[in-house]
């Protein structure tokens, strides 16, 4: 009963034109974003963040929340007219938009691609209310050795899902740990690794680096591949036809259940939309009574892409608000977007700020009813936003970066900080480490440390082995550890079955 | 500890960066005349992180530690053991012909100007102020993208000096510098 009194006080709390315009302003830019192949959600919201500085908490979360939200359905946009992910998420919808669009009918890979995401990302929230509620309740018991081994739970998860490149997937966790540790330390004051630089006192500054870890790097990919000419149309949209409430009505259950499985999966640190979109797409095609119409342009497909994509936004959102674990690069972001604004994600924000969580979950909800409204009136004119130059787009980026990482302290360390981490990402990238269990390092450095100090002094180190929760976390993370090896073990083996 | 102290800070941070980018500089000429030049970059790069990580250790091995208690380095040692110990399996991997050959370079080039002319643009920025320095930056390297409608380099260079005065100047209150120049001429 709470829960819905709190849930009508965050509606509530957006009837005033502030969100609206809030809301409105983050689905224009998500969708932008997001179809603006070379722009990523994590990169719009990581930029988007200084925008933010000044704004009060709830609005600004609502902005950047709706971002995220809009820019999974965007990337979308150029997947089905120009064969061109927006996000690396949209790339199963590519699979069967892009022939609708050259069959004529890219009117329905988009009207489906928008009805889809706006169903999966309402389902997604749906399931983000009663899912985190009761998972916030429960995480406020825990014990600092439970939150620890919870804290390598989500980094083990995220790296190990770094496929053929699992070392470098965790090489990158540790180090966004380990970048984490300098600085004051938390329980002693004692000064880490700051080498008699005063301004390594505080540590790195979250933003900057995020938005050189996220934007800079990319836009240095970009300028070394020198790919900077504008994607053509695969065919006129304008004379496309639409789908009817009927061709909608046929996919409800398409929609219904790669929803549920795609916020189920969101939920799992590191596997994120790329992952829900590909085992949807999957699941789909193996129960449909016509498999071999996948890829050929099936409505259905397109589907399942897109409902699994933007439910799982809803499923990330699950760890991180109830246990201020980030699942993905994006809510990474958003943690550091907490942050700025001194609220720390976990299940004390449930009592302590019960208003920002209330009025976050009705402007999920809400924003997807925007993004529906805003999406059929401007599927035509979103495409239009790959006429941007790209020559155009990068120094713009760049720009963006730096005074986005300036008016973080009013400081040239953090601009140089961001060009640093913007380079590192860069090399980093290049050579297969991801950069995203970076940030997710640096983001849970903190949680992992303090808990793992906290814990030992409470019960000395063998306290992680004597708490259920705790050794089953531990064991599963040990388990995400191995699989890799049994993985590539497995893979060598059949390889050679395969040869004889 | 008091050893281990030393290469904290001051000189002893100068003495132990040196030796490690000494070591870093063998290191790198070695693999570049092995039969493994082809992997160079995958080398290098776990090898810079083993040595960025003893760098690291060193300092926390220095870090006062109380009686029994859980210090300050008992953590980022952790990390640091996993570092080193993936780094090794990464360069046993090349070693053993599990990790393709480098990529080739792009148009590193045009990165490398662009860093400089970012870094240029930051020291534009102390001397003439952010707008004049931003108006500058941003037209000369879209102009120097090749890409030639000066209508839109004008607009778009404008409008983000208005967006970068009305939004983060007037409304955040981001002290955007005026620079040095322009102060001591116009106070």
């Amino acid at each position: 009963m709470d829960l819905l009194i709190n849930l009508f006080d965050g509606f509530g709390y957006l009837a005033g034109w502030e969100p609206i315009v809030a809301m409105t302003v983050g689905v224009v830019l998500g969708i932008l974003v997001g179809a603006m192949p070379g722009l990523s959600p994590s990169m719009g919201v990581a930029l988007l963040v200084p925008f933010t500085y000044k704004m009060a908490p709830q609005i600004a979360l609502i902005l950047l929340v709706s971002i995220y939200i809009a820019s999974n359905y965007g990337g979308s946009i150029t997947a089905v007219t120009i064969n061109t992910p927006g996000t690396p998420s949209a790339v199963v919808t590519a699979f069967d938009g892009y022939p609708l669009t050259l069959q004529g009918k890219a009117g329905i890979g988009l009207g489906v691609s928008l009805v889809s995401s706006t169903v999966g990302g309402i389902i997604g929230t749906i399931i983000l209310i009663f899912f985190s509620v009761p998972l916030a309740s429960l995480a406020v018991k825990l014990h600092p050795a439970e939150y620890f081994a919870l804290a390598i739970f989500g980094l083990t998860t995220v790296a190990s899902l770094g496929g053929k490149n699992w070392p470098k997937a965790f090489i990158a966790a540790l180090l966004g740990l380990l970048i984490n540790t300098i600085g004051l330390d938390p329980i002693s004051g004692v000064k880490r690794f700051t080498f008699g630089t005063y301004r390594l006192f505080d540590g790195f500054a979250l933003i900057p680096a995020l938005i050189g870890l996220f934007a800079l790097s990319e836009v240095f990919m970009r300028l070394e591949e020198f790919k900077l000419e504008k994607e053509m149309i695969g065919a006129d949209i304008k004379k496309t036809i639409w789908p009817s409430i009927r061709d909608y009505w046929k996919l409800k259950f398409t929609i219904l259940k790669t929803s549920i499985l795609g916020t189920l999966i969101g939920i799992f640190p590191g596997a994120g939309a790329t992952i829900a979109t590909f085992i949807a797409y999957d699941f789909t095609k193996r129960g449909s009574k016509d498999p071999d119409s996948f890829g050929k342009g099936n409505p259905e497909g397109v589907a399942a892409a897109e409902a699994s994509n933007s439910s799982s936004v809803g499923g990330a959102l699950v760890p991180l608000l109830a246990l201020g674990i980030p699942g993905s690069a994006t809510t990474a972001v958003l943690v550091g977007a907490l942050m700025i604004h001194d609220l720390n994600p976990g299940p004390l924000l449930f009592t302590e700020r019960p208003d920002i969580v209330y009025s976050l979950f009705a402007a999920c909800l809400v924003a997807n009813g925007i993004m529906l409204v805003l999406g059929l009136m401007g599927s035509r004119l979103w495409i239009k936003v790959t006429d941007i130059p790209k020559k155009v787009l990068f120094p713009s980026i760049l720009a963006i970066s730096i005074i986005g990482s300036f008016a973080v302290n009013y400081s040239f360390f953090d601009v140089a900080v961001c060009i640093a981490f913007g380079v590192a990402g860069w090399l980093l990238k290049k050579y297969d480490y991801p950069v995203a269990p970076i940030v997710l390092g640096m983001v849970l450095g903190n949680l992992a440390e303090t808990n793992f100090r906290r814990a030992v002094i409470m019960g000395g180190y063998p306290v992680f082995f004597l708490r259920p929760a705790s050794v089953i976390l531990l064991l599963v993370s040990a388990l995400s550890l191995v699989y890799p090896f049994y993985q590539s073990y497995r893979n060598k083996k059949k390889a050679n079955t395969s040869v004889k | 500890m008091e050893t281990f102290k030393y290469f904290g800070e001051g000189t002893g941070l100068y003495v132990m960066a040196s030796i490690l980018t000494l070591l870093f500089v063998v290191i790198a000429i070695i693999i570049s005349r092995s039969s493994k030049k082809e992997f160079f970059w995958r080398l290098i790069i776990p090898v810079f992180l083993i040595e960025a990580s003893l760098g690291f250790l060193m300092v926390s091995l220095g870090l006062p530690v109380k009686g029994d208690e859980v210090g300050p380095s008992v953590v980022p040692n952790l990390w640091i053991t996993g570092i080193i110990l993936l780094s090794v399996l990464i360069i046993a991997r090349t070693l053993l012909g599990f990790e393709d050959k480098d990529p080739r370079w792009g148009r590193i080039g045009i990165v490398g100007a662009f860093l400089a002319f970012t870094i240029f643009y930051l020291y534009m920025i102390i001397y003439i102020g952010y707008y004049a320095a931003t108006f500058l930056y941003l037209s000369i390297s879209i102009y120097s993208l090749s890409y030639r409608n000066l209508k839109v380099i004008a607009g778009l260079t404008f409008g983000w000096i208005l967006v970068s005065y009305f939004g983060f100047y007037r409304l955040l209150y981001v002290p955007l510098p005026k620079g040095m120049l322009i102060e001591r001429i116009f106070g």
